[in-house]
């Protein structure tokens, strides 16, 4: 807690130091979001709150609960409120442009958090580059289970997908792939449905292991399913430390803390990295200086460039990561 | 030969899901046949048992001419309310299901109060309760994954005599609703509710206490279901079970249970679920793309929602015929 207003107190400031922080006005800032149901949201959604908060501007909460119906209702409602300003976490790509395209019409500045609008058309988007984080985490265990393989050797890779009709999820699918693609003929890939919801996971999972037991690296689109994937390898005896026999070299996206303490326990090999303190500080500065500037239809998209925290890079980029941030300050101690 | 296509069709529509079922078994047994094997075959049971256990107490609602729609939300407090005693109070697994159960049955008489005490109409109340509960639970995890005691998953990934817990508990749960159903004069009491509820209570039953039970048996049903699950992973994320209600409605009326009431047993609930789960797990085993997963799935279900309508149909004519005085013309 004491680490993350430290890291809150710094946005805050790194925000003053740019020349908006502790000249603007008190702005009235919506912050409308679709659910806080997993560690990444709810780091992203304290990081924004906090921030705001200490900046000095006041915030609308509206939680959508996974409804994006609800969610154009809530922005509706916001921008009927009279708000000086919107940052939005969609549902998914197709509802963000919908949500944009009210706010900008009802000349109301919009940021758009992390998950991108299907177009870029209107409105500010901060998004990670997904398909160049999942790429350099898959290809790292990809390579692993080459390097542990006969060079002629056909070895067989699983990825984990996320739900279709989120373009994160579709865009960490297309950084797999082009890992695989480096690789030409040597792996035959299973795709399994995650649909984001746990039990569905576990059930492809289950029927994906057992159709294809030997299992030479696996990508989940997201950490959150890392203990589904341990429930479906430990009762096979597939759930090893890095170094034991029968390690299947497996990795992830989303930097969370159940990721940072399985790297480091040794059973996941890497994870890709979305940055999300910097992806909260551009989402407010964003939003601050369009309100200060008096622009009603700012549009630009800041890439989160990310990274890939793996066994190789630990000891030296571990407290980049959020999660790790998160897991120092006792947040899996529930 | 006319004659031997015309049984078979009405052999096909009176055995609608279980022909369905062998069909997709054999469809995807062709193309993998690995997916016949027995670890397969006790995989797609061990998944059913999650829908399946909430279909169970949905069929006995769906009986009553009812509707649930608080199992989703039920499938994630009851275990996170058990999850927290057994954390809290270092209680056994064994107890952790047991308040778990105890926690369904409160949040099903809360149901019925609504339903039976106020006549507040089930849809409304179901609804309502599916953003209570899961409000409730969410408020409770601050937004927050809730990891149970490590004993939590020993038990779910356990085998008793060589049978998963998962499928254990499943068997359990469908015969005692098949033998409350079938056996008893509770469940005899519930298909003469779903049939004619005035006549019901013209002929001195106590519908009232009949309606209750069965909001409540549903409820139990789910916080089951949704134990058993999360046992399996031991991790509840805030996000578990939703929209799992609409699941649990395909598989008791793929089933056999009907929307309007009177109709419906636990052995085609059992089945409902397990064949959305074979076709489902089927797609998964054979490697089918990802995008006509969902295409598929929802194609099955749908041919078999339709001959299980043909298959009703025709029952009731059949049933309307019979009632004519006979040698009339």
């Amino acid at each position: 807690m004491k680490r993350f207003r430290q890291i809150s107190f710094g946005l805050a400031l790194a925000a003053s130091t740019v020349g908006f922080g502790s000249t603007a006005s008190a702005a009235n800032i919506c912050f409308a979001f679709q659910d806080l149901e997993t560690e990444f949201w709810v780091a992203s959604h304290k990081a924004i709150v906090e921030t705001l908060t200490e900046m000095g501007h006041s915030v609308i909460e509206r939680n959508a609960t996974e409804d994006v119906n609800r969610q154009l209702e809530q922005v509706r409602d916001c921008v009927a409120q009279g708000v000086d300003g919107i940052i939005l976490i969609p549902q998914d790509g197709e509802s963000a442009v919908t949500i944009v395209k009210e706010a900008t019409s009802n000349d109301v500045p919009i940021v758009v958090f992390n998950r991108p609008p299907a177009n870029n058309d209107n409105g500010v988007i901060v998004v990670a580059d997904n398909a160049a984080i999942a790429e350099t985490a898959a290809g790292f265990v990809l390579e692993q289970a080459i390097a542990a393989a006969p060079s002629d050797a056909k070895l067989h890779a699983v990825v984990i997908v996320g739900d279709l009709g989120d373009t994160n999820a579709i865009q960490r699918k297309k950084g797999f792939e082009a890992a695989v693609a480096k690789f030409p003929e040597r792996f035959d890939v299973t795709e399994v449905a995650s649909d984001w919801d746990a039990a569905t996971a576990l059930a492809n999972l289950e029927a994906a292991v057992t159709a294809k037991p030997k299992i030479d690296a696996m990508f989940t689109s997201s950490d959150f399913l890392f203990p589904t994937i341990r429930s479906v390898l430990e009762p096979r005896g597939m759930w090893k430390k890095s170094g034991e026999e029968g390690h299947i070299p497996l990795a992830g996206l989303d930097g969370d803390a159940t990721a940072c303490k399985l790297i480091k326990e040794g059973y996941v090999d890497a994870t890709g990295v979305q940055d999300l303190y910097f992806e909260a500080e551009a989402s407010v500065n964003a939003i601050v200086k369009a309100i200060e500037a008096g622009e009603t239809d700012p549009n630009e998209v800041i890439a989160d460039p990310g990274f890939a925290l793996t066994t190789a890079n630990l000891a030296e980029r571990e407290m980049d990561m959020w999660g790790c941030k998160l897991l120092a300050e006792g947040f899996l101690d529930n | 030969m006319k004659r031997i296509m015309k049984r078979l069709v009405g052999f096909t529509l009176s055995h609608s899901t279980a022909v369905f079922f062998v069909l997709i078994l054999l469809w995807f047994g062709v193309q993998a046949p690995q997916f016949l094997q027995p670890e397969s075959l006790a995989n797609i049971i061990k998944q059913s048992s999650f829908i399946g256990i909430a279909a169970l107490g949905m069929t006995v609602v769906l009986i009553t001419g009812g509707i649930d729609l608080s199992v989703g939300s039920v499938m994630f407090l009851a275990p996170l309310i058990a999850g927290m005693a057994m954390r809290s109070f270092g209680l056994p697994v064994e107890a952790g299901f047991v308040v778990a159960m105890v926690v369904g049955a409160g949040l099903g008489g809360l149901n019925a109060f609504f339903i039976v005490v106020l006549r507040v109409v089930p849809f409304i109340v179901t609804l309502a309760s599916l953003f209570v509960f899961r409000g409730f639970g969410t408020w409770l995890t601050s937004s927050t994954q809730f990891d149970f005691p490590e004993r939590m998953r020993t038990f779910g990934l356990s085998n008793v005599l060589g049978i998963p817990t998962p499928i254990l508990v499943f068997a359990v749960t469908a015969v005692a609703i098949h033998i409350m159903l079938r056996h008893t004069g509770a469940g005899r009491q519930i298909y003469a509710f779903g049939n004619d509820r005035e006549a019901a209570r013209k002929a001195g039953l106590a519908v009232e206490l009949i309606e209750a039970r069965a909001y409540i048996i549903s409820s139990v049903c789910a916080a089951i279901s949704g134990f058993v699950m999360i046992s399996q992973i031991g991790r509840l994320d805030v996000g578990f079970g939703q929209g799992r209600e609409f699941d649990v409605i395909a598989a008791a009326v793929l089933g056999g249970a009907s929307l309007f009431g009177g109709v419906g047993t636990a052995l085609g609930a059992v089945a409902g679920a397990t064949l959305i789960q074979t076709a489902k797990l089927g797609l998964v085993f054979t490697g089918v793309n990802l995008y006509m997963q969902p295409i598929i799935l929802g194609t099955v279900i749908f041919a078999a929602m339709v001959a299980d309508g043909i298959r009703g149909r025709r029952l009731r004519d059949k049933l309307a015929r019979t009632i004519r005085p006979l040698g009339s013309s």
